[in-house]
């Protein structure tokens, strides 16, 4: 008896030694703004990878995921200081970075240098997947990726001839203006305006009373964040340039604005049609999963946006690439090069040569309703 | 109404209403300026922090636990507002004004409250977080319509609160004994002093009642603003442009300028561009201190040789 | 002899700090912080010549460190231009426009300087943004390779420069045209009263002042990388401002300190996450309630303690 008790303890001792000697870690960086204005987006993003950590904290392989977050404050100087401190303190696998597409662009040559993959969940510059850095992934759609769709619909189906752009005045404002000026322009319309405003512009009645002076608009591009977008679209109402104030235009937005949004700008968001990415009245299962996961973890009342959404697929696709054997950096580049069709909450991942997520099936036109609900748009 | 004239006038009501928020917040530093030469850096977060007050008093506080209508809540927190603002206001006097005021140096208590600025920023930011709240009044949803021209209810309610505001300040300074003490105390403090008035005590209250008036400005800025913590930073800046156009110091002068700098930025959108309204704002500013460097309205003020 | 000797071994001691520290602190890391620490120490000894030594209330000093910025680059990648040539344009370009401040504050005083060197910095700032055109705007421009290829040799260079910049400043404040200054800052009218020409000594510590930054300006794009005109918006004036008054404003090595401290505060704080800016705005508050002569001023109190 003594003997088999003995045993057992042995075996489980060696067990567990055995466990933990196996126990290897993948180091996942995190460069994200957590002060200053950016932090609008860092905050979100932390938010998002806390939680897919949370479920995903059984080792895969034998791996356990490993996170170290800092600090890049939204400017290429202190998103350059952030990532080179990680690389050297924590000497990450993968880094999961930037948010604001100025941060992006300023560590990705670094990145690409100590040959580490840069995983982009947030930024929508075309330049951080059009220099040719081999180890650049995104999974955030690009701007052209994002506008192009908003230009077809509204020439096509919305028959619109004249446009007004609106748009914050970012790296991502512009980028996106541009992806919508350029395929409209090139099918027959006509851009009346592009108007831009900083970040701290908060009264929108000015720029509202301008439109309406600029005639027969029929759509309104607009690519500004929730806050400022809320102010616009009531300041427009108001100025009865939109359908949601009794006017004809038509305002067209990109995923930028999460769902809430409608119930904030209230009468105002009526017939606003937009693209929509991660949808939380989609039925996919991964989708309502994530959704109860984060209302348990933050509270019932706080619905997620695309932005937690990317950020937590972007721990679950490390892991679905450990899952797939990868070990270390080179490993990770080369299951995500050869990843199609993994699910997400934000759709299907398939990145092209160029390190973008290339597969937008998911993405779908939603036309806000009179009730202020969504009604999905079959057009793509 | 011919188009263009339409036109004409509805930038001129924007620019008057959007002149009047300006004013909200530069009348407090104007009276803190006027009464003791020194410039309150965190003002426009006294605002902000004021605009926060008002949102979780009306929103969380007036309608679920006091279950006062829309209206009388959010009446109610002009007046928490208005309060949380005069607290910071003690609090800044009683720890930054106050001790360095003897000395006659200008650039130590502007540095303070720099560095009070960054404090309250952060504060508010670990506090409320970054993402910006949706602060809603019973009144930013109703459109006036008079004519052609429009404009939003809470437009209607901060132009009539500014104005009697300004009305109940004017009457305040110039026919109250406390007022005429402060004017005493503007114009020449020693003198004040020997005719028994107590300067520190009427500094006191004038940083008070200006950082009340910052806080209120921020119950009634709230719903126009995007309200995060970073909304003073988007104030502060042209609230000294237009305290300097105004004349330091000067009441009407602030008025004045503040309505002029909001009808300028109307037509800037119109005509320019709004992403110039910042260039055009200042370098007006610069033409007024190369022409009329002691304001629109001179200032009493003397420079003492 | 004796001030002649200490000032040596200090200046010794400096160098020899300065060419220890990159095998120190021996991560790329820190070793960039290094470069951003000389960049910061130009800069605060740029603004204590103008606010320190001649008493004029300048909270624009973030404008020329930006034209320094943009000038430079702009030569070298849209015109070919070789750094040193560029970066003695962009020098020049920051000290013209440092003599336009000037203009202002030759007939403004007090608050109203420091509004009007704000608006100025405002300006600019706007001009960066909205000229794209020219300056690509929030755009930014990317690509941008430093002067020379690694951090260490970068450090060096820059630290260097500051230790030159150190140097000459010094010798400047304690010769006659330091007094004529210094004359300036402690009462004006008195100064013109002993036929000192106030107009053009401000416009010479403006000058030279706004030439610094626009120094400090020319290796900012290098090191980063990338430029947008972010960097330059008037917050960098307060901290600029922070530096000297924490240090010690109007006295040499005050700056320095201040510029030393500031630079690596943020980083030690990095633990502490979403406090770090509000410890900061807190230490900027009693610094200056409590020690009004900065880090320098404190020393010199202990020294006297202890002694």
């Amino acid at each position: 008896m003594k003997l088999a008790l003995k045993a057992a303890i042995f075996a489980i001792a060696c067990a567990m030694f055995g466990a933990q000697a196996q126990e290897r870690v993948i180091r996942i960086g995190v460069v994200m703004p957590i002060s200053g204005p950016g932090s609008y987006f860092g905050v979100m993003g932390r938010e998002g990878i806390d939680l897919a950590l949370e479920q995903v904290k059984q080792p895969i392989n034998g791996y356990r995921l490993q996170v170290q977050a800092e600090d890049s404050a939204c400017s290429p100087l202190q998103a350059t200081n952030a990532v080179k401190r990680v690389l050297d303190q924590f000497k990450p696998h993968i880094v999961i970075g930037d948010e604001c597409s100025d941060a992006s662009l300023a560590i990705a040559p670094i990145l690409e240098q100590a040959k580490v993959v840069q995983l982009n969940a947030g930024s929508v510059t075309m330049k951080l997947t059009e220099s040719g850095y081999k180890y650049v992934f995104r999974i955030f759609p690009n701007a052209e990726q994002q506008s192009l769709p908003l230009a077809k619909v509204a020439y096509e189906r919305l028959k619109a001839r004249t446009a007004v752009i609106l748009y914050e005045k970012t790296n991502a404002g512009n980028d996106n203006a541009d992806g919508f000026e350029k395929p409209f322009v090139a099918m027959g319309g006509k851009v009346l305006a592009k108007i831009d405003f900083g970040r701290d512009v908060n009264d929108f009645t000015a720029i509202a009373t301008r439109i309406a002076s600029l005639g027969k608009v029929d759509v309104l591009p607009t690519f500004a964040l929730e806050g400022q977008t809320v102010r616009l679209s009531q300041a427009l109402a108001q100025a009865r340039v939109v359908k949601g104030g009794g006017g004809n235009a038509v305002q067209m937005g990109s995923i930028w604005l999460p769902y809430g949004y409608d119930q904030k700008a209230g009468q105002a968001s009526q017939g606003y049609v937009r693209i929509v990415q991660f949808d939380p009245t989609e039925n996919r299962k991964i989708v309502q999963d994530f959704i109860k996961a984060f209302h348990a973890k933050y509270g019932a009342d706080k619905m997620p946006t695309h932005i937690n959404a990317h950020a937590y697929d972007a721990i679950l696709l490390v892991a679905e690439a450990v899952r797939r054997g990868a070990t270390d950096s080179d490993s990770i580049r080369d299951r995500f090069t050869k990843m199609k069709d993994v699910e997400v909450t934000t759709g299907r991942i398939s990145f092209d040569p160029k390190g973008q997520n290339s597969d937008l099936s998911v993405v779908h036109f939603v036309e806000t309703q009179n009730d202020l609900s969504w009604k999905g748009l079959s057009w793509r | 109404m011919p188009d263009l004239l339409a036109l004409l006038v509805q930038q001129s009501v924007n620019g008057v209403y959007l002149g009047c928020l300006y004013v909200m917040v530069a009348l407090g530093l104007t009276l803190i300026y006027g009464v003791l030469n020194q410039i309150n850096f965190a003002h426009a977060d006294f605002v902000t922090v004021g605009a926060f007050t008002a949102f979780f008093t009306a929103t969380r506080f007036a309608t679920k636990v006091l279950g006062l209508p829309d209206a009388g809540a959010y009446l109610l927190s002009m007046f928490t507002a208005l309060g949380a603002g005069a607290l910071l206001g003690l609090a800044v006097n009683a720890a930054v004004f106050a001790p360095l005021r003897d000395r006659g140096d200008e650039l130590r208590p502007l540095i303070a409250t720099i560095g009070v600025s960054v404090l309250l920023e952060n504060a508010q930011l670990a506090l409320f977080g970054p993402i910006p709240y949706q602060f809603d009044s019973p009144f930013t949803r109703e459109t006036i319509r008079l004519g052609r021209i429009f404009f939003s209810g809470q437009s209607v309610l901060v132009v009539g609160v500014s104005a009697a505001v300004i009305a109940a300040l004017y009457a305040f300074m110039r026919f109250t004994f406390l007022g005429k003490a402060l004017r005493a105390v503007a114009q020449d403090r020693e003198t004040a002093g020997l005719m028994g008035i107590n300067p520190s005590l009427l500094i006191g209250l004038t940083i008070v009642i200006a950082s009340a008036l910052a806080g209120m400005a921020g119950a009634l800025l709230g719903p126009v603003l995007v309200l995060s913590p970073f909304a003073g930073a988007s104030l502060i800046v042209k609230a000294f442009a237009i305290v300097i156009i105004g004349g330091f110091g000067n009441m009407q002068g602030t008025i004045i300028a503040g309505i002029l700098v909001g009808i300028i930025e109307a037509f800037t959108v119109q005509y320019l561009g709004s992403g110039l309204i910042d260039l055009v704002v200042f370098v007006l500013l610069l033409v007024m201190l190369v022409v009329r460097p002691t304001g629109l309205i001179a200032e009493r003020k003397e420079e003492n040789v | 002899m004796n001030e002649r000797v200490k000032a040596r071994t200090a200046l010794g001691t400096a160098i020899v700090l300065v060419l220890l520290a990159p095998w120190v602190l021996d991560q790329p890391y820190w070793r960039g912080i290094l470069v951003v620490c000389a960049m910061n120490v130009l800069l605060a000894l740029s603004l204590n010549l103008v606010l320190g030594y001649t008493g004029q209330l300048n909270l624009g000093q973030s404008a020329f460190f930006g034209i320094g910025a943009y000038v430079s680059t702009l030569l070298i990648k849209s015109y070919g231009w070789n750094f040193w040539l560029a970066a003695l344009v962009a020098v020049g370009a920051a000290g013209l426009l440092g003599l336009a401040l000037a203009a202002f504050a030759v007939r403004l005083r007090g608050h109203y300087l420091a509004i009007a060197s704000l608006g100025f910095a405002v300006i600019t700032y706007q001009v960066l943004v909205n000229w794209e055109n020219v300056t690509q705007g929030v755009r930014g421009i990317y690509g941008i390779m430093p002067p020379v290829a690694s951090t260490t040799a970068l450090f060096y260079l820059v630290a260097g420069i500051a230790v030159l910049v150190y140097v000459l400043i010094g010798n400047l404040v304690r010769s006659p045209i330091g007094e004529t200054l210094r004359a300036i800052r402690e009462d004006e009218v008195s100064a013109a009263s002993l036929g000192i020409n106030a107009a053009l000594w401000k416009a010479f510590a403006f000058g030279i002042g706004a030439a610094i930054a626009g120094l400090a300006g020319c290796f900012y794009p290098g090191f980063v990388g990338t430029l947008v005109p972010d960097a330059f918006n008037i917050v960098e004036s307060f901290t600029m401002l922070a530096m000297v008054i924490v240090g010690g404003m109007g006295t040499m090595i005050g700056p320095v300190i201040g510029a030393i401290v500031l630079t690596f505060l943020p980083e030690l704080l990095r633990g502490f996450g979403e406090l770090r800016l509000m410890i900061y705005g807190l230490a900027l508050t009693l610094v200056v309630l409590f020690m009004p002569g900065g880090m320098v001023q404190a020393w010199m109190a202990l020294r006297a303690r202890i002694r």
